[in-house]
């Protein structure tokens, strides 16, 4: 029987040969995604392997009260003070102890802008001549203020050489330097920016308050970590510098690397769900291609089927035999696409490497990424076919014995139940999730859109004849007599149209969504940046964080009337009934920027006498239970003080649940652990906008990454951000089209072997190859716009829900991008003509007798 | 029109049962004249090329009669399908030329004979007549749609009375017995007025009942609208509607029958088995010694 199995294949080889790669672009994607996780685990580890080198460190006792800081690893613990390192110097077995002096930087390059790969930081360190993790590969090391060494792959981005002279903003601090060496790390850089300065200026620049994050601490040779961390912790219980806000403790290097690799796996691993999401869809929408070629398969071979019944086949036997089939071509889509998946990394890896991200030498293929690869492809392709397959089992030989192929229309009664529960069930949950008072909304959404998408997949085939006898009408009074021809074609098979259109019909349901999930973010940050903002102008940095120097630099000009800092920074707060103080974020607004710069919307209280209180969000009151002249305690690394509600405020403007005047913000958070975000501008009397900008502009030019906008530039510079995510969104949607795409033409490829004898019959009564070819690409773009228009209404349908469930997250405005949405349809049209191509052009050269006399 | 119950026919017409008839191929003019629709001369098709060569059709002359009924019989594989296919332009000519309607099909490109099949043809196969998705109205109007010529609604109308498929026209042929979906075969073939139907085995899965309501159809087309049709069938009782009928072997012509009955039919293709079982297949030798039109069936002069 396997023999059978195997001959079958070969013998129809073209229909397996989409299905194959179906598979195949399934599992590249998820081959990739392991492998790419891989290579980037492998760049970091390496990255911390030559980066965390010391035998031991010490680091703040405690987490920081400013922990939740999002996407700001320092002040993830306590800080400590530098002077340890001189402390433990003299403990027995270390041999060296330096503080770690680190912090953001920004470094002009030989194109006078500022050096930056894509979103990698940049980073500046204070480097120790005795420091052993890094070697001078040209010139030397930083010896003085105003010297600086460079990275080997930095220097290659930048452009600067050894002796170049530049500018580099070194914490906020304007400073000229030059370049005096080149420094390799033994580790790619994964783009990173990395800038080394001598460590006096680097202890005045990154530890003004003599307090770092940690010291790195050498071991005498034959000293053991666990000794070394023992001797050290005692040390600093008799110095008693264990205890207090600044105490310090000793850790292991292993662990340090132990705890660094995990934080590293932890954002890998979110990538990775992130591809493997999209690697799922492509499988899921792949594993319709699949079920489709076999349910084709098995139908035109019932014939082969019965006959191999008649000589005493069993139905287990048959079955298996169908089964066979579908693990080979998973098993040789699998293997392909592993392959595929590899050189898409490497490509990948290419193109990074060409834009200056430098990644691990090789790309490692492990063999969880084989196996995994293997397994699921092999495993969708077996479950796809398990239905078509038992439906070849159960044929009774003398059914199939027939002259003509039965159409056996099995009901899709219970299947459309299952989809109206589902449906229903689905819209019910969305509806739920728009109910304030629920909480968890976003769970709810999620699992009601779903739920409706499923039921909308599950409904589809009972959906076919009406919704096609409105989409073809325009073909059928336009093109007669094809339109009608095609109509029939694809409402003759429900299930097989529905099954076909179903990969369009998810892959066009995320674009849906996606798209108007983007142009509601857009809208929305418009309507908050144009309501909530009244300055002329707004200050940011490319980096986030906005220099002091530069916030002076602007304070002084002339023509500025008011210049109001947006700061923030985290901290723990309780309220007034002392519960368990929770992490929180803090944003400082400078006095009187209420009115002036700022107009927010205040629901309770007033913002006019902030001073001396907090004004609290609306959501953070209503889920809290604070309101106006209740006390909160705010507590931060270095004090705690109880400030009153003086507000409830509903802005989106400001992304923090508290706000503070940021006078009592500077009080309490030193100012290395608070960031100012942007600067809110407005002209001083008499000036106008235009020479207010030239100002500013020249103001803020010496630090390189600060940009100067209006309301109005701002939005649209926000929307070009989401603009550009959107399009590595579509990039990885493509690829769900593209298999859809590759589910049409197999199955219109099939539908012309299947009705071989009806083509040659229409080409006997006078029907034009031309004409032949239309029908089957009208019957493509039909069945492309059946995916579309279904995949979109619900894509734009359940976006539409977002507004009402995520309004307190700042998208609040909904907007259906309708130019996008009819480019959809009009890809649908595209999609279908290509997908028609080969077919038809297969179809048209049937010869005619050949195909009247097919049996 | 109400069609003749085939007893009736048969009675009509069938006075005389020889048991043994003569059987010879009339010779056939150089160019022929207004009382032929179509005809074929110095026709061969052969299929396959060198030691596997079969010549299907071996050097054959005939002509069609205009307002006709010529059905096509022999065994099987000697050729009867592949000269209709010839003479419609389903298949192409080794060598010999083929004229229809003034038309010359064999020098054809595929382009100018899609435009004849659906202008100047009509086709009856024996099974998967009608495409499945359409209504049988749809069927039948289907050449004059594809052709995008308008329906003559009075004429489409006397051919569906004719068939008697008033009642049916909005069924799919799902929903039609086999009879009725041949009927509305017919009446697709007859919807444009072509010059000639040609029908392959147009009763083949029929019962007697279907089938005589079906030629007795094609044969009042011919007597009472003048149309020619050409009908290929193993079946002497089908073969009998015909006004004549044409015997093939071996891919030559080797008689014709005019007024036919089933009982002169049945003893010609015993005349003809015996024949071929003697004379054995057909050779290249034979080919080129046989002159066209004088041929005799051997034996017939016994």
């Amino acid at each position: 029987m396997l023999r059978v199995a195997l001959r079958g294949i070969r013998a129809h080889s073209v229909q397996f040969a989409l299905s194959v790669l179906a598979v195949l672009l399934g599992v590249s994607f998820v081959a990739g995604t392991f492998s790419l996780r891989a290579m980037l685990s492998d760049t970091f580890g390496a990255i911390i392997s030559t980066t965390v080198q010391g035998d031991a460190y010490l680091r703040g006792a405690e987490e920081s009260a400013s922990a939740p800081q999002i996407g700001q690893e320092r002040g993830s613990r306590t800080r400590i003070p530098l002077g340890l390192a001189e402390t433990v110097r003299s403990v027995d077995g270390v041999s060296l102890a330096l503080p770690e002096l680190g912090g953001p930087i920004v470094l002009v390059g030989a194109d006078g802008t500022a050096v930056a790969n894509g979103q990698a930081p940049s980073f500046g360190t204070g480097l120790d001549p005795r420091d052993p993790g890094a070697t001078v590969v040209a010139g030397r090391l930083p010896a003085a203020a105003g010297e600086v060494a460079l990275e080997s792959a930095t220097a290659q981005t930048s452009g600067l050489a050894v002796g170049d002279e530049t500018k580099a903003v070194i914490a906020g601090v304007v400073t000229p330097v030059v370049v005096v060496g080149e420094v390799d790390l033994g580790a790619p850089s994964a783009g990173a920016t990395l800038v080394f300065i001598d460590p006096a200026t680097a202890q005045e620049l990154y530890a003004p308050d003599g307090l770092v994050s940690s010291i790195v601490v050498y071991a005498d040779e034959g000293v053991s970590e666990k000794d070394l961390v023992t001797s050290l912790s005692s040390a600093l219980t008799a110095a008693g510098a264990d205890v207090g806000p600044a105490g310090a403790q000793a850790v292991t290097g292993d662990q340090a690397r132990a705890e660094a690799t995990a934080s590293v796996n932890d954002v890998l691993g979110f990538i990775g769900t992130f591809l493997l999401v999209f690697a799922g869809i492509s499988l899921f929408v792949g594993a319709f291609i699949i079920a489709n070629t076999f349910a084709m398969s098995v139908r035109q071979r019932q014939r082969e089927f019965a006959l191999l019944r008649a000589v005493g086949a069993s139905p287990r036997q048959v079955f298996v035999s169908v089964i066979a089939q579908a693990a080979v071509v998973g098993l040789v889509g699998s293997a392909l696409g592993l392959l595929a998946g590899i050189g898409l990394v490497a490509v990948l890896r290419a193109v990074l490497a060409r834009m200056g991200m430098d990644l691990s030498g090789g790309i490692p293929i492990e063999p969880e990424t084989v196996a995994i690869s293997i397994a699921t492809g092999t495993v969708v392709s077996i479950v796809a076919a398990a239905v078509p397959a038992r439906r070849a089992a159960v044929i009774p030989p003398v059914e199939a014995m027939r002259d003509d192929v039965a159409t056996e229309d099995r009901s899709l009664r219970v299947r459309a139940a299952a989809g109206s529960v589902s449906l229903v069930g689905g819209i019910l949950a969305v509806f739920l999730a728009t109910d304030d008072r629920v909480t968890s909304a976003g769970t709810w959404l999620g699992v009601g859109a779903a739920a409706t998408l499923v039921g909308i997949l599950l409904l589809a085939p009972a959906m076919v004849r009406v919704a096609l006898a409105i989409l073809a009408g325009p073909f059928v009074a336009m093109f007669r007599p094809l339109g009608r021809l095609a109509r029939g074609n694809v409402t003759r098979n429900p299930r097989r149209t529905a099954n076909t259109a179903s990969a369009l019909l998810v892959g066009m349901a995320l674009v849906g969504a996606t798209t108007v999930l983007a142009a509601t973010a857009q809208a929305s940050t418009r309507t908050i940046v144009e309501s909530e903002s009244t300055a002329d102008f707004i200050v940011q940095s490319a980096t986030r964080d906005v220099p002091p120097d530069a916030v002076a630099a602007i304070t002084a000009l002339g023509s500025v009337g008011r210049a109001d800092v947006m700061s923030f920074a985290a901290a723990q707060v309780s309220g007034p009934d002392h519960s368990q103080p929770t992490g929180t974020t803090l944003a400082g607004i400078t006095d009187g920027a209420f009115g002036a710069t700022l107009d927010v919307v205040v629901i309770e209280g007033s913002v006019a006498d902030l001073p001396g209180g907090v004004a609290v969000q609306r959501s953070t009151a209503d889920a809290q239970g604070w309101a106006v002249g209740d006390i909160l305690t705010v507590t931060t690394d270095t004090m705690t003080v109880e400030l009153p509600v003086r507000a409830v405020i509903d802005s989106r403007i400001l992304p923090a649940p508290l706000v503070l005047p940021a006078s009592t913000l500077a009080e309490l958070v030193p100012d290395v652990q608070r960031s100012i975000n942007a600067v809110l501008v407005n002209a001083a009397d008499g000036v106008d906008e235009e020479t207010l900008r030239g100002d500013l502009t020249a103001a803020v030019a010496p630090f390189v990454v600060l940009s100067v906008q209006t309301n109005e530039e701002l939005a649209t510079s926000l929307a070009d951000q989401v603009d550009r995510i959107l399009v590595i969104l579509y990039a990885l949607l493509g690829l769900s089209i593209v298999i859809a795409v590759l589910g049409i033409v197999n199955t219109l490829a099939l539908a012309v072997i299947e009705r071989t004898r009806e083509i040659g019959l229409l080409r006997a009564v006078g029907l034009g190859r031309v004409q032949l070819a239309g029908t089957i690409t009208i019957e493509s773009v039909l069945t492309a716009l059946f995916g579309t228009v279904v995949g979109v209404t619900v894509g734009v349908a359940l976006a539409s829900a977002l507004p009402f469930v995520f309004d307190d997250v700042g998208l609040s405005t909904l907007a259906v991008p309708w130019p996008q949405v009819i480019g959809m349809v009009v890809l649908a049209v595209v999609v279908g003509i290509l997908a028609a191509l080969w077919p038809g052009a297969r179809a048209a050269r049937l010869p005619v007798l050949q195909a009247i006399a097919q049996e | 029109m109400r069609i003749p119950s085939p007893r009736a026919f048969r009675r009509a017409r069938t006075p005389d049962v020889p048991l043994e008839v003569r059987l010879e191929v009339p010779p056939v003019a150089e160019s022929p004249g207004p009382e032929v629709i179509a005809w074929a001369r110095g026709l061969v098709k052969v299929y396959g090329s060198g030691q596997t060569a079969v010549r299907a059709l071996d050097g054959v002359d005939v002509d069609f009669g205009r307002a006709e009924m010529t059905a096509i019989m022999g065994p099987s594989g000697s050729g009867k399908s592949t000269l209709m296919h010839c003479m419609a332009g389903l298949d192409s000519v080794t060598s010999g030329n083929v004229t229809v309607d003034g038309e010359v099909v064999s020098r054809m490109r595929e382009r100018a004979l899609t435009t004849l099949r659906r202008t100047r043809l009509g086709f009856v196969f024996q099974a998967f007549n009608l495409v499945p998705t359409l209504t049988a109205e749809e069927n039948i109007t289907l050449p004059l749609d594809i052709a995008r010529r308008p329906v003559d609604r009075e004429y489409f109308d006397s051919v569906v009375d004719a068939v008697g498929l008033r009642d049916r026209l909005g069924h799919r042929p799902s929903e039609l017995s086999g009879g009725q979906q041949q009927r509305v075969a017919c009446a697709r073939a007859l919807v444009a007025r072509p010059a000639v139907v040609f029908a392959d085995e147009p009763t083949g899965n029929l019962d007697s009942r279907s089938s005589a309501e079906v030629l007795g159809f094609l044969r009042h087309s011919v007597d009472e609208l003048g149309q020619s049709v050409v009908m290929v069938t193993h079946d002497p009782t089908a073969a009998s509607y015909a006004h004549r009928v044409l015997f093939l072997a071996d891919g030559r012509l080797v008689g014709e029958l005019r007024s036919p009955t089933p009982a002169k039919i049945l003893a010609a293709l015993g005349q003809l088995t015996g024949a071929t079982t003697k004379a054995g297949p057909a050779t290249e030798a034979d080919a080129d010694t046989a002159g066209p039109g004088s041929e005799r069936v051997a034996g017939t002069g016994s």
